[in-house]
């Protein structure tokens, strides 16, 4: 079961990881995609403040998860997270369905519809399995490892980054109006 | 003999699998980019075809509005999103053309695909004092041919389309206005009926003409 746990914990991990650096990558998308949910008055500073942090946090979240697998409360914060995305899915399909949810930035084009919420039940389902506990000994990292797995947590979100911005530039030229 | 923590062998091939996907997606588009000039739809509608009526949500508005072309006012249709840099550039261009004297009678209208709230995240959007509409009917939509942004598409008072191109400069944007303003060649040339001929624009303000094979747009 360990390796079921532990799978999912990696995995959700690395998938924070790449979110985060994708959204990072399209700011100004993902900013957008933020202000379908806020009131309309609120000033383009705060939203774009707004969608930095959630990026970041989904950065930071997935390095210290990948990181420190011993650390409980952050098995409960990716799930707090995963909750929250099947809150925003759910509101999404509800409010503004088949908008584009910008949840992967410019590596995808997923939108808020039936699918976005079931892919979020997933992740949620997948954070519930990583916060159960396994064998201390299959969670034990030295330090070296630990800055190894940070170092290689950094290689994937600047290179979710700089895939998402190679991919926003290519579309910017090309962007489907009648699609 | 070193013991490798389970968690640490895991993570490991979850990170491999997240690099993995990112080459794969990055080939994808390389590939795309690669073969995007044999497949690349044409942009905006063929010059000297005659524009569609456009429905359209007005900014703010939730009334729905018609751009009526023909109607003998000259107009500049800008096809842009406010997640686009370029576009951001053409509107901003357009308001300091508009500001400037150079667009006089002629209709400027922004027309955007994304919700009204997205107009928020960009500055030049929400400094321009230009007509923003949302287009409200796909099929005269589809006419325009907007398939990238951002788009200009200059119409004349007899509602023929002069040009169409993807623009952001300010000498563009004059053509374009020029080229709006310019009398029907059918209905100032003597004689007999003529095939119609298309126009485009350079960036210097001259017209070059071309054949051009369909007469209406909206026919098709």
């Amino acid at each position: 079961m360990d390796l079921i746990f532990l799978g999912a914990k990696a995995g959700l991990a690395v998938l924070l990881l790449v979110a985060g650096g994708a959204k990072v990558a399209d700011l100004p998308g993902f900013t957008a995609a933020v202000a379908l949910f806020a009131p309309s008055r609120l000033p383009r500073r705060l939203l774009r403040a707004a969608a930095l942090a959630l990026a970041t946090t989904e950065l930071a979240l997935g390095g210290a998860s990948l990181a420190a697998p011993s650390a409980g409360w952050l098995n409960l914060a990716v799930l707090a997270l995963g909750c929250g995305f099947v809150a925003v899915s759910g509101a999404g399909y509800a409010l503004h369905r088949d908008r584009s949810c910008r949840c992967f930035g410019a590596l995808s084009q997923r939108r808020f519809d039936a699918a976005a919420i079931a892919r979020a039940v997933v992740i949620a389902a997948l954070a519930v399995l990583a916060a159960q506990p396994a064998r201390a000994a299959s969670v034990q990292l030295g330090l070296t490892a630990r800055l190894l797995l940070l170092g290689c947590a950094a290689i994937v979100s600047v290179a979710a980054y700089t895939a998402a911005r190679a991919i926003a530039a290519a579309r910017d030229a090309q962007i489907g109006w009648s699609s | 003999m070193i013991r490798v923590p389970l968690y640490l062998a895991v993570a490991q091939w979850a990170l491999l699998l997240a690099l993995g996907v990112l080459v794969v997606l990055m080939y994808r588009q390389l590939g795309r980019v690669l073969s995007r000039d044999a497949k690349r739809p044409q942009l905006g509608p063929a010059a000297g075809s005659r524009a569609v009526t456009l429905p359209y949500t007005r900014a703010g508005d939730d009334h729905e509005h018609y751009f009526v072309p023909g109607d003998g006012r000259p107009a500049l249709l800008a096809f842009v999103d406010p997640t686009c840099p370029s576009c951001e550039e053409l509107v901003t261009v357009l308001g300091t053309a508009q500001d400037a004297g150079e667009l006089s009678g002629l209709r400027v209208l922004l027309l955007v695909s994304d919700p009204p709230a997205y107009l928020d995240i960009s500055a030049a959007f929400r400094a321009t004092k230009l007509e923003i509409g949302r287009p409200s009917d796909r099929d005269a939509l589809a006419a325009y041919r907007a398939s990238g942004t951002p788009l200009l598409v200059a119409i004349d008072g007899a509602g023929l389309v002069r040009a169409a191109a993807s623009v952001i400069r300010r000498a563009e944007v004059q053509a374009f206005a020029r080229a709006c303003l310019l009398p029907d060649p059918l209905a100032v040339l003597p004689g007999p009926p003529l095939p119609r001929a298309s126009h485009a624009p350079a960036a210097d303000g001259h017209l070059h003409s071309t054949e051009h094979a369909g007469e209406s747009e909206a026919a098709r």
